[in-house]
């Protein structure tokens, strides 16, 4: 064998050699979420109105939801609750501008947010907790085929969406169920909860990162690894305000966080299909928690600018969800602000929910749901030592008054038995200083901010 | 001190389960409620009574039964079939693009008959004539009837029929508000 000879063989032998080492080399990409949002697909006109309807199109053929946005419409609302005669049904959604406020808007948003929390069968029971015991106001759902998310199940139903890159029977019943709820549909995430609870994260109220790892090509890895969770640090952002590239961000090893095997195909991570614990949306402090998804999924496509667009999926108790949406202040503040209407989303969570199905009542109990994240490359690094996620002293009182609501709501939808206003809870919270007395009648100035215990009220009528 | 102990506990516990034990609807007296089979998976379902406290009450037991046969036959939803005579207008129209319901109780309007004023003979009722719902004092009635025919669903609930009923949702509302008449 000639010299020359030899000398390629070596350097043959190395090439391969090293491209075995930098195979088989650990890789690692981090990302934190800077866009969180459900994953409902507008299929309206942005800014485009008819009449009454806002942006219809083809995912809510008459637009958004208008609960509570206009006279008619409350005046029909009210009008199913049997205790009120239409005389008055007719006054509450025309209140006169005097007395309590003298903004005419504040009149009717007090006045509309008393009644609208007392529409039970009889006058002692207040709606946003015992919603089962009013009649269904009705909610305009998505009409549209086409839908984000997973085939949960692994079949394909007549119900089922066909994902925008044609799969089919993807499960996300939460968008066929408040896909057309105003708060949460709009162009390109402007829905006004979308904007407020991303506005929210990106300032500081949670963060969650990702972290991707593998010991093979990054590209393709077929034994890789996704941790995603709550990191203590606050995102930061760059000189435009966006959020910024790069920067490191801890990973707590909390009760949200979750390690999922994946597999990477051409660069696109998708998870094994197992419970998930992370970070749910929030707008408010007492908000944030845990988004347990059963049966759970994380999809992340890398995009060429180095970001990546994340999609997180599985079954979501509808009582987590009912409470989250409804009781971050309280249900008639949050209905009548955002024209949206609890007891119209609880029938439509309950009607439309397909999982985590309850032998003992032969009911499900949790519903298909999807999430997108827009994902901004960081380092993600492990905390110095274990830490648990901070909780803020400024806010136990109302992170109290949400757990207390939420554990009457979720009783008395489990055991039927109507719930008094618990002590301490924002239902009893004064807004503009005005308060809600029984029967759904605004108070101004009675201060305190009331009183009664989490337990059972007259049931009969 | 032993005695006021004992009926403390006695006391504690009866609260205790008066608390976790669910809603009940009392049992109806013998021939109170019945149900015939009418075809596959649809019933005509019946509530006989003496004393007439209210259509609503009387309605809103037949409704809840309606609900519970829907339950008991292993179904999710039911619908209702209208008995409408000739000349009693047309069904609430489908709305498929329009706001969906788990139930429209306004849509539950089941057919009456009724004895009054010591009369042998029945007289009709039907929501759907346009006629006022009792000519005659209520206090007479010495017997009444009110009937609806359903038909039992599976699976998931077509909520654009206004005719239609989620069974466990109508439960729910009513369970509280119900109890058979005399």
């Amino acid at each position: 064998m000639s010299k020359s000879t030899l000398k390629f063989c070596w350097v043959a032998l190395m090439a391969v050699a090293g491209a075995e080492t930098a195979a088989a080399a650990r890789w690692e990409k981090g990302y934190v979420v800077a866009f969180y949002d459900p994953a409902f697909r507008f299929g309206g006109r942005a800014d485009y109105s008819r009449g009454t309807e806002i942006e219809p199109g083809v995912d809510c053929p008459h637009g958004s939801t208008v609960h509570f946005a206009v006279p008619a419409q409350v005046a029909q609302s009210l009008s199913l609750v049997r205790w009120r005669s239409p005389k008055e049904v007719e006054e509450l959604a025309n209140p006169p501008a005097t007395g309590l406020n003298r903004d005419p808007a504040g009149v009717y948003f007090h006045t509309w947010r008393a009644a609208s929390a007392y529409r039970g069968y009889n006058k002692a029971i207040e709606t946003y907790i015992n919603p089962f015991a009013a009649e269904d106001p009705g909610q305009p759902q998505v009409t549209s085929r086409i839908g984000e998310g997973f085939n949960l199940d692994g079949k394909v139903k007549p119900g089922d969406f066909v994902s925008p890159e044609g799969e089919k029977g993807v499960d996300n019943q939460l968008y066929r169920a408040w896909g057309c709820d105003a708060p949460w549909r709009g162009a390109n995430g402007n829905g006004t909860l979308v904007l407020r609870s991303n506005d929210k994260m990106v300032e500081g109220l949670y963060t969650i990162v990702i972290r991707i790892s593998g010991n093979k090509d990054p590209l393709n890895d077929d034994d890789a690894t996704l941790e995603i969770g709550y990191s203590p640090d606050q995102i930061v952002k760059d000189a435009r305000g966006n959020v910024g590239m790069d920067y490191s961000y801890r990973l707590l090893h909390s009760e949200q966080y979750t390690k999922l095997k994946a597999r990477i195909k051409d660069g696109v991570a998708e998870t094994e299909q197992a419970d998930i614990h992370m970070p749910q949306i929030a707008w408010f402090e007492n908000q944030t928690r845990d988004a347990f998804f059963r049966q759970g999924k994380i999809r992340v496509v890398p995009n060429a600018d180095g970001t990546a667009a994340g999609l997180v999926g599985g079954y979501r108790d509808f009582r987590a969800l009912y409470t989250q949406n409804a009781f971050a202040q309280s249900g008639g503040v949050q209905g009548v602000r955002e024209h949206e209407d609890h007891v119209a989303l609880y029938y439509a969570l309950r009607r439309n929910a397909d999982g985590m199905f309850n032998a003992k009542t032969g009911r499900y109990d949790g519903i298909s749901s999807a999430y997108r994240m827009k994902l901004v490359p960081v380092f993600v690094v492990e905390p110095d030592r274990p830490m648990g996620i901070p909780s803020r002293e400024s806010e136990a009182r109302r992170r109290q008054a949400f757990d207390v609501t939420a554990a009457a709501t979720i009783k008395a939808v489990d055991t039927l038995v109507p719930q008094e206003v618990p002590s301490g809870s924002g239902e009893l919270a004064a807004t503009d200083g005005i308060e809600i007395g029984p029967g759904g009648v605004p108070i101004r100035g009675r201060g305190g901010k009331g009183s009664g215990r989490n337990s059972a009220i007259p049931t009969k009528r | 001190m032993k005695l006021c102990l004992l009926f403390g506990l006695v006391g504690c516990f009866v609260l205790l389960m008066a608390q976790e034990h669910p809603p009940m609807v009392p049992p109806a007296d013998p021939g109170v409620f019945t149900v015939k089979p009418t075809g596959p998976d649809a019933f005509k379902l019946i509530v006989k009574g003496h004393v007439f406290t209210s259509r609503g009450d009387i309605e809103k037991y037949l409704a809840y039964r309606a609900a519970r046969l829907a339950i008991e036959k292993g179904g999710q939803w039911f619908t209702l079939k209208e008995e409408r005579g000739a000349g009693e207008g047309v069904a609430p129209k489908r709305d498929s693009e329009g706001p969906r319901y788990s139930f429209r109780m306004k849509n539950f309007r089941p057919v009456w008959r009724f004895k009054s004023n010591g009369s042998p003979e029945w007289t009709r009722w039907s929501p759907f004539t346009g006629a006022p719902f009792l000519s005659a004092d209520p206090k007479t009635i010495s017997d009444f009837d009110v009937s609806a025919e359903i038909v039992v669903r599976k699976g998931p609930m077509d909520d654009a029929d206004p005719l239609a009923f989620e069974a466990w949702a109508l439960s729910d509302l009513l369970v509280n508000q119900v109890s058979p008449p005399k």
